[in-house]
């Protein structure tokens, strides 16, 4: 039954702009393959650090960052525009509102896709996660963004349905929110074409980061996703949605909750403690409205279950819900603090992360497209065996993944915690708890490749579907008019909202900004709060740079800058992390990973020359290491000219660097390096190196807790 | 000892404000959403998805 049943007027007749929903479908197939193939090259590497080949382009810290970009905004985001554009335009039965935008929009986010792959693995980002596009390419997104809203919502204003159906509220959101969550966190100062510093630092910067990080994963890899679950289920199975009002339940509670539970990534960190206590309390209450829409798009295949054995499309539709639930039942409960401080910076992290983006959004994408593309290339799928071979293949790949890393995860929590009677750790050397869990490594890539060889089924599947395709037709459709027939009688306020999709995006947009605005204001006021400490002191123009190359070679993803107050972390690392440690650091570089120890406080463990040999061969140092060589940064001469210019950047930025030291700059750093070179001299290292950028290295790693760990513990050398 | 900066927020009504609001905003639209006078109007609306309209193919090559 339709609500055009009712209607009165004239009917038009239109088409719909299927080309660019079948362009969107061949990219993300394309750059499906491409995500998966880089998450099971990194797999490998961890299990076996040779894989890299030594190429500086191919080591983790550099590949990582691109396969979780790839996964993210390649891979689900060109899936998301190929549904929505297929849906949105059913659903409100007009044409996308400009072919021309729909292009611009397709090549544009296919040009940033290709920055991305010219960039990240070149060392040129900003160094925090998720979000390590640089400045240029940040300014293309919010374009080609943009350009995408535009599009979206001029075909809402041309529609020809006048209700707006619950899958495009959860689009709405994603466009909204997306656009918020990109500008806030992407706010940096450029250095050059290829560089910026983040406006914010340290603590604020975790804040930002986080709340942006989670909920790239609510609003770009879950609502939007929910909003083609309530389109493509019921149409996949032909019946409506189990319960609309479900529906419009979890849109809301969705939105507002998911907004405030990024904090959960901070656990145990120096972020405010009701800050703390409020995402971990968000982030618990998420277990309604995610349970509420599984049981949804689950309870719609009520009567149809047989279609999950028959038809490919409900069978991935299915699973991926399933995944869902589980995913959405595992998220809240790593977040609540007792588990979080077991679970934060083990592999148990990735196996959660993976069971969503596989589990959720690489099967929600499969159904997907099993439904799209015999419909679009106006055929029969080539084969369903091919089809239920990849399901088993994933579905196998995926569990294997997801348990490998459990048992890693708690491996690896139980070694770093355990103390014995004395209070000494049992397992004092980190690289012990990295060699138990090696195996688990190997278990993980066996798996991801599983995954990776469905892909290439799926693949293989519908280039055989669309090459057997011969008759091309265009289908056209007829529906009324939008005008006043359309509008129901003594329609209700909430009613007529429905039909005013602006008025209804700015309630939107108000719901997420609430929760946004409790949780970072505060913060962004932090200097009126932040203990300053007088022993904290600016980074010298040496370890400055030294910093950049931390970041350029993603050390990050392996290393936490964060000792979190428990007693294991202390007598491992040292003295709990304080706020005011962090206020020079644009952009903090915490991590949300240990597969090597935190260095927090390395500054001055160890001498030099353990430096220098452990770049240059981990292994010398430290049997067993799985961390790659890092050889060409004993050949890459130092660029000191380059230094000033990133002073004056972090001058600005609130960094009390004086125009002196700026003007000094280039030989206050030759003279620290030469300092270093000269003592690695000593020990027989050639003096040329005081020119190489593994000096500026060594001085930054060398820097790391030294100030902090000069203030003694009671009392503290304070001032406001 | 301030060893935990930026505890010190003297603010603890803006969490319990949100939190109200959040609640309150609950409860009026699962009213509004669970009226009796709406279940028709929801069972049409989901019918949605389902109505293509079509009225005739035409091909390409013709």
């Amino acid at each position: 039954m339709s609500s055009n049943q009712m209607r009165t007027g004239k009917p038009e007749t239109f088409t719909y702009d299927d080309e660019i929903v079948k362009k969107f479908v061949i990219a993300t197939l394309l750059w499906g393959a491409v995500a998966l193939l880089l998450g099971v090259t990194i797999a490998f590497q961890l299990a076996e650090w040779r894989f890299n080949f030594e190429i500086p382009w191919l080591t983790f810290g550099r590949l990582r960052p691109l396969h979780t970009n790839a996964a993210i905004f390649a891979f689900c985001g060109n899936a998301i525009f190929a549904g929505i554009y297929y849906s949105h335009q059913r659903l409100l039965k007009s044409r996308l509102f400009s072919d021309v935008l729909s292009k611009v929009h397709f090549w544009g986010w296919q040009l940033i896709i290709v920055s991305a792959a010219l960039t990240l693995p070149f060392g040129i980002t900003t160094g925090k996660e998720y979000a390590e596009l640089e400045w240029p390419i940040d300014i293309l997104i919010t374009v080609i963004w943009v350009v995408f809203a535009v599009n979206f919502f001029g075909t809402i204003i041309r529609r020809r349905e006048r209700h707006i159906y619950v899958a495009i509220w959860f689009y709405i959101a994603t466009i909204i929110t997306v656009a918020v969550l990109h500008i806030v966190n992407s706010l940096e100062f450029p250095v050059s074409f290829t560089k910026s510093y983040s406006l914010y630092a340290g603590v604020q910067d975790a804040l930002v980061q986080w709340w942006y990080g989670h909920n790239a994963v609510a609003f770009f890899l879950t609502t939007p996703f929910l909003g083609l679950m309530y389109y493509f289920i019921p149409k996949a199975v032909n019946r409506p949605v189990y319960s609309y009002r479900l529906s419009i339940i979890h849109f809301w509670s969705l939105v507002f909750i998911y907004i405030w539970a990024g904090p959960h990534h901070l656990l145990y960190t120096t972020l405010p403690e009701w800050a703390q206590t409020l995402g971990m309390v968000f982030s618990v209450m998420l277990w309604m409205p995610s349970w509420g829409g599984m049981i949804n798009g689950l309870m719609t295949l009520r009567g149809v279950w047989n279609k999950v054995r028959t038809e490919p499309s409900v069978r991935f539709m299915a699973t991926a819900v399933t995944f869902y639930g589980m995913a959405t039942f595992e998220g809240p409960l790593l977040s609540i603090k007792s588990v979080n401080a077991i679970a934060h910076f083990t592999d148990w992290i990735p196996g959660h992360v993976h069971s969503g983006t596989i589990g959720w959004n690489y099967m929600l994408i499969s159904g997907i497209l099993f439904y799209l593309v015999p419909k679009l290339w106006n055929t029969e799928l080539y084969s369903k065996k091919l089809a239920h071979q990849q399901f088993w293949l994933a579905t196998f790949g995926l569990v294997l993944y997801i348990v490998s890393m459990w048992v890693a995860g708690i491996t690896q929590s139980l070694m770093w915690r355990a103390m014995d009677d004395a209070g000494r750790l049992i397992y004092p050397n980190f690289i012990e708890t990295v060699i138990k869990i090696v195996p688990m490594y190997w278990v993980r890539a066996i798996g991801g490749t599983s995954v990776l060889i469905s892909f290439i089924i799926m693949m293989y599947n519908f280039y055989r579907t669309i090459k057997q395709a011969s008759v091309k037709e265009e289908t056209i459709y007829e529906a009324y008019a939008l005008d006043a027939s359309s509008i129901e009688a003594h329609a209700s306020a909430h009613r007529k909202l429905e039909g005013v999709p602006m008025i209804f995006s700015v309630l939107s947009l108000i719901a997420i900004l609430v929760g946004s605005g409790i949780e970072i204001i505060p913060s962004l006021l932090a200097d009126k709060y932040i203990v300053k400490v007088s022993a904290i002191k600016p980074y010298t123009p040496l370890e400055l740079h030294g910093r950049d190359i931390y970041i350029k070679e993603g050390c990050y993803t392996c290393h936490s800058q964060t000792v979190r107050p428990m007693a294991h972390e202390v007598v491992r690392y040292g003295k709990a992390s304080n706020a005011a440690e962090f206020v020079y650091d644009h952009p903090f570089q915490w991590g949300s990973k240990r597969t090597g120890p935190d260095l927090a406080r390395a500054g001055g463990k160890y001498p030099h020359m353990w430096h220098y040999k452990h770049f240059w061969d981990p292994r010398e140092m430290t049997a067993g290491s799985i961390m790659p060589r890092y050889h060409w940064l004993f050949d890459q001469k130092l660029p000191y000219t380059g230094i000033p210019a990133k002073m004056r950047v972090m001058q600005k930025l609130g960094v009390p660097y004086t125009d002196q030291q700026i003007a000094s700059s280039i030989d206050d750093a030759k003279a620290q390096a030469k300092t270093i070179a000269d003592e690695l001299a000593q020990s027989g290292v050639p003096a040329k190196l005081a020119e190489m950028e593994i000096v500026s290295l060594i001085a930054y790693i060398q820097r790391l807790g030294i100030d902090y760990g000069s203030v003694p513990d009671e009392p503290a050398q304070e001032e406001k | 000892m301030k060893q935990q900066a930026l505890q010190h927020f003297d603010m603890p009504w803006l969490p319990v404000s949100a939190l109200i609001l959040f609640v309150i905003c609950f409860i009026i639209y699962f009213w509004w959403t669970y009226r009796s006078q709406n279940k028709n109007f929801f069972q049409q609306m989901a019918e949605i998805p389902l109505v293509d309209e079509v009225k005739h193919k035409r091909n390409l090559y013709e």
